[in-house]
């Protein structure tokens, strides 16, 4: 074992001997240097591997052979050993990074950085108060000294006031370190701690200085000008360093000196985190200048860590995982983006669209920005949910909000930023300028966060593991992402049905029907990928990321599996849906809305843990407390995957604008991953036994009225696609009531729409889609006459509305049929009535959508256009045939279902006939004889117009007589636009995006709160300083008072 | 007068010392002046220090022909606050030294020592 105090020497050492090196030239000298930190971050492995793996007593050195307090004595524990790690670790890739530097610097500024190094070792390891000081001081300087490496002018006043704030700080240290020997008599923390000196006052006022200048080192909110000023100003590499290895180190400082303080202010510092956790995010969502929003959010990240250190006591056992998993994810992230701004070298987040240039950063970037979020499968996701499992344990619910809260906002800006990345203009930034000794080390921390999640999966999850077979897959996926796209489509499609083979005979009842959703449906659509040629780059990861999170919400057993399912099908989800030509506003609401959502369930998931003690989704079928408000919580948080209204203004973008295939999955497939997560909840609930629930009452209102809105909606788009996405959100408000009525029957006309919805509307966006792709407009007054061109289409269209507007004899009147008959059973007569409405207004919009785009005249330009691809009417047609068993034979289908439902819901099932025919409570139908009545009908119709055709005169098209008008806009004439003016006029008001405005309005509210906020931050250094000082005092009277 | 002793009077000194320093660092606007008040404050703090290791009717901590070697314990004041003060010495220094530094690379860029002036990076 080499001694820790070998750390600290060899450091030290190294820095003084590297004045001689240089005069064998600086690459010695650099070599050198390396060579030191290696053997550090060695050291400190070693020590990790001996205290933290193989369980030994932690080490002690002690100065000169004497006991404490007379000599120093440094500690290599468990967590002295994890945080020298980290410094000394990013100490030796900061230094490959700024090789260059380096070499252009010279010798003096190897020997600073070594200096900051050992400074760190000491201030992490040290238990004697003074030593702190004083390396404390060696780091601090040490930074103001790298600071320097940029000759800018804007480094060098950032420099100087965190010269000057640094200075006041360590005097306001130096003051209270004096006196706590005073009223101590050592400066041995231990003997600090073990001597009470809260007890006195003045001892309270010494410990309070020696705590607040701690705080104050790690850049509270709002008196941190100074520290946002550096991580802008400095070199990229050094604000790594800042971010990742000073504070790392001052956080492990607050926790080693908080126990000084006796128990008292825990909540103090805790409130303090939060409110630097809440506020640098709010104030992040205005910031465009890249380093600049990367220190709002270090300071944010760190606010976090504070809260953590400062909650430990409800955190119990789990507090490593937390704050480990929360700090690594910070660290690794952050340095990996302070690393990619040195390489992008733009100041502008606007600019980084110039990483699509190189895909592979673009990737890693994305890695950074989940990870730091807090999404699978990253420490950060594991050390998120454990915190609020925890806290919410404790009762804790408003530090819960507060976390929330602040995720949220950081989430706002992270992801505007990643939508600019992966979507802006990047023809006219510059090529990007690789250099290796760069890139290593953003590479690496980017495996890192991979490898470290993985390994933390087990510590978080216990027993149930998670699969990560499906994820590596996909990682496989995306290094094969040079293949072209047919091939990789194979590949894919195999892997989904292999996966469907494992899983789906395993699944029962409910997750067996949506099985056939996700991985059937999945299949089906990913069949349209073969109309794509090229290599579709990032496609297929994105695809089978949503996939695989829709697969792993099947097999989810614990709470955790199905939430990280779910924040894996968020990820993929999004980056396909941002994928879409003009998608960047519309992916970047889906991402905000999606977040929020798992906020409100993450937050639903803690109280049903807080009050059944259960880790198991059976948790949420043992509430003891709070019962209802985690019912509440989680249902919110589905519902903005199903866009109930209210929570719907992301759908009609994201579907309309996504890819044609795209669209078809989002919308078939991904909505009813919320209706899946809602009738998990509703079952947990207690199925019948709950039926009387208020939360019920409510939602069927809400459903209702989505329906009537969202259809409505739907009638007055000029948009194809958006006129099919706003269909999508009333016929998730058709399932949200048939659902929430609660009973048998109830239940089975929610799974009947749930399935057809899955295949009409897979339908209508695959044609659709596909027509798009062939005309290249979404919309309908460009299109008409496409019948005689597009026949297979013009019957699949045809079909599917039939389906949809719930006409007999397709199973949409299944749906209908067992509708009615459950909400009269109910009682739910003003809701039914509402629905029934909105039906009448489906057949508007679908009458529309048949008639613009096939019907009337065909556009001159459209006179040789083909068939969509066979590729978009394979499953189209598949579907189709679907359809068509499950109207002809609905009892095949819904027989198992009721069987399935039967036990949450036992009382007055549909009986079912040998031929076929259900009765209900109110009445009887029978499927296959509707059928043949109405094809029977439909037939003898058509014959008889055929006979009349004969008769008629037929008038070419430009057979015509014009009126002589001269309209400004020639769409204007067109008969299908703005077909329904009158209904417009008279009803029209009832589909004003007034709901759009509302959440304008309240992200208006935020941004002009941040504005209002940061003024504070005026850029001189002497008000930084008075910030500082203020913060000391306000801090001073709450605490311990006049 | 017998009841306020030299150390008192040192750490009232040193706190008022404190004080100017830290008006000087918030309302000077030359920076020169700033970084006086910094030294005005570390001396302050520097007092205080000495101030509150001192030991009333004590001899300096060192052993020679004044301490008996046996009773040092008993005659010198305590020589851990000045051994503090020495090393907080050092690092004042230094931090005023690099604060000097940074004064003339500030100067060289606009010629002016007007802290206002260098608030290019806000918000």
């Amino acid at each position: 074992m080499v001694e820790p105090v070998y750390i600290v020497a060899s450091g030290l050492g190294i820095a003084f001997l590297l004045g001689l090196i240089n005069k064998a030239g600086k690459n010695p000298a650099g070599g050198v240097m390396l060579l030191a930190l290696a053997f550090m971050t060695l050291v400190s492995l070693q020590w990790m591997s001996s205290v933290v793996f193989a369980g030994n007593s932690p080490h002690y050195t002690f100065t000169a052979g004497f006991q404490p307090p007379f000599s120093i004595s440094l500690m290599m524990g468990e967590k002295e050993a994890f945080f020298t790690t980290l410094v000394n670790l990013i100490g030796l890739l900061g230094g490959i990074y700024l090789w260059e530097r380096f070499h252009k610097q010279g010798v003096n500024t190897m020997i600073v950085y070594l200096l900051l190094f050992v400074g760190l070792n000491v201030v992490v390891m040290t238990r004697d108060l003074f030593n702190l000081f004083v390396f404390l001081e060696i780091s601090s300087v040490a930074i103001t000294g790298l600071v320097l490496l940029q000759r800018e002018h804007k480094a060098i006043t950032a420099g100087f006031k965190y010269l000057v704030a640094t200075g006041i700080i360590s005097g306001i240290l130096l003051i209270g370190i004096i006196f706590i020997y005073q009223y101590g008599g050592s400066l041995y923390i231990d003997d600090i701690i073990a001597a009470n000196l809260t007890a006195v006052k003045g001892g309270m006022v010494a410990i309070f200085l020696v705590l607040i200048a701690i705080a104050l080192e790690l850049k509270p909110f709002p008196a941190n000008g100074w520290a946002l000023d550096l991580y802008q100003g400095a070199h990229p590499g050094v604000a790594a360093l800042v971010s990742g290895a000073f504070a790392s180190a001052m956080v492990f400082v607050l926790y080693k000196l908080l126990p000084i303080a006796g128990g008292q202010w825990q909540t103090m510092f805790a409130t303090l985190g939060a409110l630097t956790f809440v506020g640098s995010n709010l104030l992040g969502i205005k910031q465009n200048q890249s380093q600049r929003l990367l220190g709002y959010s270090s300071v944010g990240q760190i606010g976090l860590l504070v809260m953590v250190v400062g909650l430990a006591q409800f955190l119990g056992d789990r507090l490593t995982l937390i704050a480990y998993g929360l700090l690594i994810s910070h660290y690794l992230a952050k340095a990996g983006l302070f690393w990619l701004a040195g390489v992008l070298d733009q100041d502008q987040i606007r600019n980084w669209a110039q990483l699509r240039k190189k895909p592979h950063l673009l990737a890693l970037f994305g890695t950074f920005i989940f990870a730091l979020v807090g999404f699978p499968p990253f420490p950060s996701f594991f050390a998120k949910w454990e915190l609020i499992m925890q806290l919410s344990a404790g009762s804790g619910y408003v530090w819960v909000g507060l976390i929330l809260l602040g995720s949220l906002l950081e989430a706002v800006y992270l992801f505007r930023w990643l939508g600019y990345a992966l979507k802006l203009d990047h023809q006219q930034l510059p090529a990007i300028n690789i250099q290796w000794h760069k890139i290593i080390p953003i590479v690496l921390a980017g495996v890192g966060l991979f490898v470290l999640g993985y390994l933390a999966t087990p510590i978080a999850s216990g027993t149930a593991g998670i699969n990560f077979i499906p994820l590596a897959f996909i990682i496989l996926i995306y290094f094969l992402d040079v293949l072209p796209a047919r091939v990789k489509n194979i590949v894919v499609i195999a892997a989904m049905a292999y996966y469907g083979y494992l899983i789906m005979p395993g699944l029962e009842d409910v997750r067996f029907i949506f099985s056939v959703i996700f991985i059937i449906g999945g299949i089906l659509t990913l069949l349209a990928g073969f109309a794509y040629k090229g290599r579709r780059k990032g496609f297929y990861p994105a695809a089978l990321l949503m996939y695989a999170g829709l697969g792993q919400l099947l097999t989810a057993e614990t709470m955790l599996q199905f939430f990280f399912a779910w924040e894996l099908m968020t990820i993929g989800s999004y980056i396909l849906i941002i994928r879409g030509k003009n998608s960047i506003r519309h992916g970047y609401s889906y991402m905000l809305f999606s977040v929020g959502g798992a906020y409100l369930m993450l937050a639903g998931f803690g109280v049903a843990y807080a009050g059944s003690g259960m880790a198991d989704l059976a948790a949420i079928a043992n509430i003891t407390q709070l019962a209802g408000w985690a019912a509440v919580l989680i249902a919110i948080g589905f519902m903005t995957k199903t866009a109930t209204l209210g929570l719907h203004i992301w759908l009609p973008g994201a579907h309309a604008e996504a890819e044609s295939d795209v669209s078809p999955m989002v919308s078939a497939i991904l909505l009813k991953a919320g209706v899946f997560g809602l009738v998990l909840l509703f079952i947990h609930m207690g199925g019948e036994a709950a039926s009387g629930h208020p939360l019920f009452y409510v939602l069927g209102w809400l459903g209702a009225i989505t329906a009537l809105v969202a259809n409505l909606s739907a009638v007055f788009q000029e948009d194809a696609k958006r006129l099919l996405a706003y269909s999508s959100i009333g016929q998730l408000g058709y399932i949200l009531f048939a659902f929430a009525i609660m009973t048998h029957v109830g239940w089975l006309a929610g799974f009947t729409y749930t399935l057809n919805h899955f295949m009409y509307k897979a339908i209508l966006f695959l044609i659709v889609g596909g027509i798009v792709l062939r005309l290249r407009t979404h919309y309908m007054y460009e299109m008409g006459g496409l019948i005689k061109r597009m026949p297979y289409s013009f019957i699949a269209v045809l079909i599917g509305i039939v389906a949809l507007a719930g006409m007999p004899p397709l199973s949409g009147f299944a749906g209908k049929w067992l509708f009615y008959n459950a909400g009269i059973e109910k009682g739910w007569y003003f809701q039914g009535g509402v629905i029934f409405f909105s039906g009448i207004i489906a057949f508007l919009y679908l009458y529309r959508l048949i008639h613009s785009i096939f019907l009337g005249q065909l556009k001159d330009r459209h006179r040789r256009v083909k068939e969509i691809s066979p590729w978009f009417l394979i499953p189209a047609y598949t579907l189709i045939m679907g359809i068509m068993v499950f109207s002809a034979k609905p009892g095949w289908i819904l027989q198992p279902i009721g069987q399935a439902i039967t036990q949450y819901f036992p009382s007055s099932p549909l009986r079912w006939q040998a031929d076929g025919t259900a009765i209900g409570e109110l009445g009887y139908w029978n499927g296959s004889q509707v059928m043949v009545i109405v094809m029977g009908v439909f037939i003898l119709i058509t014959l008889w117009l055929i006979l009349l055709n004969r008769k008629a005169k037929k008038v070419e098209q430009f057979n015509i007589v014009y009126a002589g008008e001269r309209p400004e806009r020639p769409e204007t004439t067109h008969i299908s636009y703005n077909i329904y003016a009158g209904y417009n006029k008279a009803i029209g008001f009832l589909a004003t995006p007034w709901i759009s405005g509302l959440w304008q309005w309240i992200a208006d509210g935020f941004r002009d709160l941040a504005v209002q906020i940061r003024r504070i931050y005026n850029g001189n250094g002497q008000t930084y300083a008075l910030h500082l000082l203020t913060y000391v005092v306000v801090v001073y009277l709450i605490t311990i008072g006049g | 007068m017998e009841h306020i002793s030299l150390s008192q009077i040192a750490i009232v000194a040193g706190i008022l010392l404190i004080l100017i320093g830290l008006w000087a660092i918030i309302s000077q606007r030359n920076i020169i002046k700033m970084i006086i008040g910094f030294s005005l404050f570390d001396t302050g703090i520097h007092i205080v220090m000495v101030g509150v290791g001192y030991v009333r009717g004590k001899t300096a901590p060192v052993l020679d022909e004044a301490v008996n070697v046996k009773e040092a314990a008993r005659q010198i004041v305590d020589p851990l606050p000045q051994a503090l003060v020495l090393t907080a010495i050092v690092i004042g220094l230094g931090i005023t030294a690099l604060m000097l530094a940074y004064a003339l690379r500030l100067y060289q860029k606009k010629k002016t020592l007007d802290v206002k002036k260098f608030n290019d990076l806000k918000w």
